[in-house]
């Protein structure tokens, strides 16, 4: 098997609240490796939304390890976890967090921008990515302008066009109708099986049963 | 990110909210046309000074009596011609001058009357238009002739054809000899409202005694006016019989003086016009910083998405300042137009015209340069520091 892609260590993440010290993610430790489907499953409270932060390198855990490609990213400052943000993740969210008023073509050629690509080539880019997503007649619309479901396939493109190792969906169906819903988790299915890594992150165990692989986690821990 | 990278998506962020960015440059606009206007007004007012002031002649002395009852005057005729004596003295003229009424026929006008002598013309500067200027005979024998001013002359309604008619001076007939060519100007003392005669018809008729009210010297080419002025003090301190504890009764002006402090003063006018002006310019910056700040909170969301997709905390410290610069300068830049206008309307009712100073522009433009970044930079790094994840989750 393949180097693990995502390596977690006994990691935990501890929020302090005054006095009170709520561990929301408690010596965890699991793999994915390159060209997985893995789906992190479990109630609300288990600690979805902290392993969606740590494993994106959006937040950083209080103790243990985690690396990401290769990287050791516990350590990192914020602008090189920035440059992890913009390399290595794609990230897909539940409200879509598409940037207002800005075109679809825009808003998936937002990470480019920020990995410092030309214009020219960032549209072309972009445009391919839109274009894979059967949106290739929605370049100028604004997302106001988008049904949910091509909403979240303009996110998806965003998430795609920078070619990241690792795609992160934080209950990409949430907010979205059953038959918008099952084309997204399609389209995750077809990312996977052309060799991409995906780990989303799900309430929902029907949603959670498109995944190769589930991980369960309950009150911070992974359950057996 | 490169410079038009941040332009680019600070125009299309301004370009959707049109109302916004336009209300919030109009503080920028209003203090920016405030400044170049108000210091556009200024140097015309010092360049018109100036001119005016140089018209007069630059090579005038105007000596005054000071001191007690200035009116009953320690200066006299005779003061006049022993200071025609002092080297590098060209003309002298004494002056005494009275308000009186004017008429011809049916037709008045009040006006100033100043006695004086031959060499008036030549020291303040005046040219003959019609006619002849008072003579010396004519003075010394005290004639009752009259050279009028060319305003006085068109409110008489006396004319080129109109030489030698007899006007009454305060009920006194006088014969009028020659008419003025105007100097121009039109300042709230017209120099050309004036009816010349002979100094001894004034003291004789209207004022009485032999002191004049002021005494008018020219001096010559390449003369030193300091050294000039030195030894007429000497001479008039000597002549009016000063201790050396005494003060001077007497006041010697210098055009040269005059000519300074008038162009400093209205140099500290415009400074002041100036800085009151930019008290607006640095509420528009604080307008500036106001909506920055609101949009930062309003775009919380979209900062964490940034951040999210790869965004550093300087990228967006850069895309918020970059927005806060680019309302400061539009509004400069029109700020400049606005101003240029008005004080081009200015400039040409008031009849000075207009000059265009390019440190004006570069000022106002580096102005609101600063004001931008003074007034943006803290809600950019607002923004900046903000966690990408509260961000994402903010409503």
């Amino acid at each position: 098997m393949s180097a693990p892609i995502i390596s977690l260590a006994h990691v935990s993440r501890i929020y302090e609240m005054g006095h009170v010290t709520v561990p929301a993610l408690d010596d965890v430790s699991l793999d994915v490796h390159e060209g997985e489907f893995v789906a992190i499953v479990g109630p609300s409270g288990s600690g979805k939304s902290t392993m969606m932060n740590i494993l994106g390198c959006l937040d950083r855990p209080t103790a243990g390890s985690y690396s990401l490609a290769g990287t050791a990213v516990e350590s990192l400052g914020d602008d090189a976890l920035a440059r992890v943000r913009s390399r290595t993740i794609g990230f897909v969210f539940q409200s879509y967090n598409l940037l207002p008023r800005t075109t679809a073509l825009d808003n998936v050629a937002t990470p480019l921008l920020y990995q410092g690509i030309r214009g020219a080539e960032r549209r072309r880019r972009a445009t391919a990515a839109l274009g894979r997503l059967g949106l290739a007649d929605r370049l100028d619309h604004e997302p106001t302008e988008l049904s949910g479901g091509q909403q979240q396939r303009v996110a998806v493109a965003r998430a795609i066009v920078t070619e990241p190792a690792l795609i992160l969906a934080d209950e990409p169906t949430g907010n979205l109708d059953s038959h918008a819903g099952a084309e997204v988790m399609a389209l995750f299915r077809e990312l996977n099986a052309a060799g991409r890594t995906i780990v989303l992150i799900t309430h929902d165990a029907e949603v959670a049963a498109a995944a190769g692989r589930q991980i369960h986690l309950r009150d911070g821990r992974v359950a057996a | 990110m490169s410079i038009i990278e941040l332009l680019r998506l600070a125009l299309s962020r301004l370009r959707t909210s049109r109302l916004r960015a336009a209300l919030t440059m109009l503080g920028v606009i209003i203090g920016v046309a405030s400044v170049v206007a108000l210091v556009g007004v200024g140097q015309g007012t010092t360049a018109n000074i100036t001119s005016r002031l140089n018209a007069l002649g630059t090579n005038l002395l105007t000596i005054s009596p000071t001191g007690k009852g200035a009116s009953d005057g320690t200066l006299t005729l005779d003061d006049s011609e022993a200071i025609a004596k002092v080297d590098g003295v060209a003309a002298v003229a004494p002056e005494v001058s009275t308000s009186q009424t004017v008429t011809r026929g049916t037709t008045s006008t009040d006006t100033t009357v100043v006695g004086t002598t031959a060499a008036y013309a030549s020291v303040r500067a005046f040219d003959v238009w019609q006619g002849t200027f008072l003579t010396t005979p004519a003075v010394d024998l005290g004639l009752r002739v009259a050279v009028l001013g060319a305003t006085t002359a068109d409110n008489l309604g006396i004319t080129a054809q109109d030489l030698g008619a007899e006007i009454r001076v305060g009920g006194i007939p006088y014969q009028v000899i020659g008419i003025l060519q105007p100097k121009g100007g039109s300042g709230f003392q017209d120099p050309d409202d004036q009816v010349v005669v002979p100094v001894g018809s004034v003291q004789k008729y209207f004022v009485g005694g032999d002191s004049v009210r002021t005494i008018g010297v020219s001096t010559t080419d390449g003369a030193s006016q300091d050294t000039v002025t030195a030894d007429i003090t000497a001479l008039l301190r000597n002549r009016h019989e000063l201790a050396p504890s005494d003060d001077d009764d007497f006041n010697v002006f210098n055009q040269t003086q005059l000519l300074a402090a008038a162009t400093s003063i209205a140099g500290t006018l415009a400074l002041l016009l100036g800085g009151i002006a930019s008290i607006s310019l640095v509420v528009g910056g604080i307008g500036i910083m106001n909506i920055m700040l609101v949009s930062v909170r309003e775009r919380t969301r979209e900062i964490g998405i940034r951040k999210a997709v790869g965004a550093r905390g300087r990228d967006i410290l850069a895309q918020f300042l970059v927005e806060a610069l680019t309302l400061s300068l539009l509004g400069g830049l029109i700020g400049i137009a606005v101003g240029l206008l008005v004080s081009a309307g200015i400039g040409r009712l008031a009849g000075w015209g207009f000059t265009l100073s390019p440190t004006t522009i570069g000022v106002a433009v580096l102005f609101s340069l600063i004001v931008g970044v003074v007034f943006g930079v803290w809600p950019a790094r607002q923004a900046a520091r903000l966690d990408p994840i509260t961000a994402l989750r903010y409503e």
